[in-house]
């Protein structure tokens, strides 16, 4: 009898153990797959903008935005990673960048798991005990190619490349990065101190790059043409309609590998629970909730865009609006809520974009409304429809302040600053340098006849010969 | 800088590379920094360069 006792523990021990690593492998290969739709994201992006270029600049569009993705993520591995991890205490509960209650914070925690070099290098490549940091961190760098690629698309037709390049960098590996600390982690000091809630990073994604590329708009000014010297303005359409709105839908494809990224599974070391999925908070979420909210948020979105416009632009843009008003809480909110909240957002899209446009503000692509304003309005819808709910999971301190109004306008206005700021100054360096601004004369010659040794449309489309080399 | 072992054989063994680096220069240092570290700067002094050199080759387009 004894015997047996002891040969079944043994045999349930490497039950345990296999189940264990079949758990594991798991865990990685979701988080590793939502890498590659988010890449989508990045496919998306690239036929909007080019959609919305004019023949004459196309690949100069497409140009600078493969570099912002390149250059971000590279500089992602290299310190924007350790931003993350380092700064969600500072400086409101630590002005030290001390540890919090999590233990998962601090400038001491991210220097031991975070950097390219040292003893923390060995989480920064490859290691068959780490099935995690390798997925998070390609998780996060495609994040923060999102905030660049969003920015891009506001400044076409007019911006040097390397100019940009170098206003890509500040945002995607550390404005957002702060924005994401500070609001996007269970230690962060908006989350313990104010409640601030933002699942789908509505926020801290959407309006930290749209506000950030406002400010860099207002340093490089309209494109030549954009607005008459009475300050109306002049429609500069894109040379390619079609390729915009399938940009658009693929952007949306890409957003569900974005959103599923944001859920921590269970059953693993770093997970909130043995038993069931998590947000970045520890508060419950699955992946039905997510299916449920984000196909009724795209299509409450384009539905609400058509109230006022029946331009198939807008109406895409309202599709993202939609999800962007609603990722906020699209862990707490009811179906019928993201209807409401979706087709209001897809409703004041345009009039918010006209608007902007009317400041004499030449946004190529409605980006600062469409990621910023939006963005905004979903962080702080959350706080009307959800106060009162907890603001951690499970294993939070007692204290743990819960969701309300007053913190997501909080976390509203830091998110606006995080992006604004970096995004003003950053650009009114650049241009001090005199990398901002492409010349006049070069715009309206075209950008691609310039400095890009190819053509877009060789044989079908008329093309400004390249005298590049 | 080479790899740190000759065999993985020992090392699966003793249930040792279930946490530890497994790659070219993995605990090594040259001149009181660690290989990766080296590389780590190699690395960012190239994207410095390139961008540098980039952005010369940008404004002579603009000329």
């Amino acid at each position: 009898m004894e015997d047996q006792i002891l040969a079944l523990t043994a045999e349930l021990a490497v039950v345990k153990s296999a189940a264990q690593v079949t758990n594991s492998m798991f865990a990685e290969a979701y988080y590793y797959l939502t890498i590659p739709l988010m890449v989508i994201i990045h496919a998306g992006f690239l036929l909007y903008e080019m959609g919305q270029t004019r023949v004459k600049n196309v690949l100069s569009s497409g140009i600078k935005n493969l570099l912002a993705f390149a250059f971000t993520i590279i500089t992602f591995y290299l310190f924007g990673w350790w931003f993350y991890w380092a700064l969600p205490t500072f400086p409101v509960t630590s002005l030290t960048a001390g540890m919090g209650y999590m233990e998962t914070s601090g400038l001491a925690y991210a220097s031991a798991i975070a950097l390219p070099w040292g003893e923390s290098a060995q989480y920064m490549g490859p290691n068959m005990g780490d099935h995690a940091s390798g997925v998070f961190w390609g998780a996060f760098a495609l994040f923060a190619a999102t905030t660049a690629s969003i920015a891009s698309g506001a400044l076409i037709e007019r911006i040097q490349t390397v100019g940009f390049v170098i206003c890509a960098i500040v945002l995607g590996s550390f404005a957002w990065v702060v924005a994401a600390a500070w609001g996007w982690h269970a230690d962060g000091w908006l989350v313990t101190e104010f409640g601030f809630h933002d699942f789908g990073a509505a926020g801290l994604v959407h309006a930290v790059a749209g506000f950030f590329a406002l400010g860099i708009l207002l340093n490089l000014g309209p494109r030549v043409g954009k607005f008459n010297a009475d300050g109306s303005a002049n429609k500069i359409s894109g040379h390619n309609l079609p390729l915009t709105v399938t940009g658009l839908m693929l952007i949306i494809v890409g957003f569900f590998g974005f959103l599923m990224a944001c859920i921590i599974l269970p059953g693993e070391g770093w997970s909130w629970y043995a038993d069931g999925g998590a947000t970045i908070y520890g508060t419950p979420i699955t992946l039905s909730a997510l299916a449920f909210n984000v196909c009724l948020a795209a299509s409450g979105g384009i539905i609400g865009a058509w109230v006022f416009t029946r331009d198939p632009f807008w109406m895409m843009s309202g599709c993202l609006a939609g999800i962007i008003s609603v990722a906020s809480g699209l862990d707490v909110y009811f179906g019928s809520h993201v209807i409401i909240i979706s087709i209001v957002a897809g409703m004041i899209l345009k009039p918010c974009a006209d608007w902007v446009e009317g400041l004499g503000i030449d946004d190529a692509v409605g980006a600062v409304t469409v990621h910023g304003t939006i963005g905004l309005f979903g962080v702080v819808v959350l706080g009307v429809f959800g106060s009162g709910i907890p603001g951690l999971g499970a294993f939070a301190p007692e204290d743990t302040v819960a969701i309300s109004l007053y913190g997501q306008i909080v976390g509203a206005v830091v998110m606006f600053l995080l992006g604004f700021v970096p995004g003003y100054i950053v650009s009114w360096l650049v241009n001090k340098a005199g990398m901002l601004r492409i010349p006049d004369a070069v715009q309206i010659k075209g950008l691609d006849a310039v400095k890009v040794p190819a053509q877009a449309y060789p044989e079908s489309m008329v093309s400004a010969e390249s005298d590049s080399k | 800088m080479g790899y740190f072992i000759e065999s993985f054989t020992e090392l699966h063994a003793d249930g040792a590379w279930m946490d530890m680096g497994m790659y070219i220069g993995s605990g090594a240092s040259f001149l009181g920094m660690s290989v990766t570290g080296w590389m780590s700067l190699v690395a960012s002094v190239m994207l410095v360069a390139i961008l540098v050199k980039g952005n010369i080759d940008e404004q002579d387009h603009y000329k």
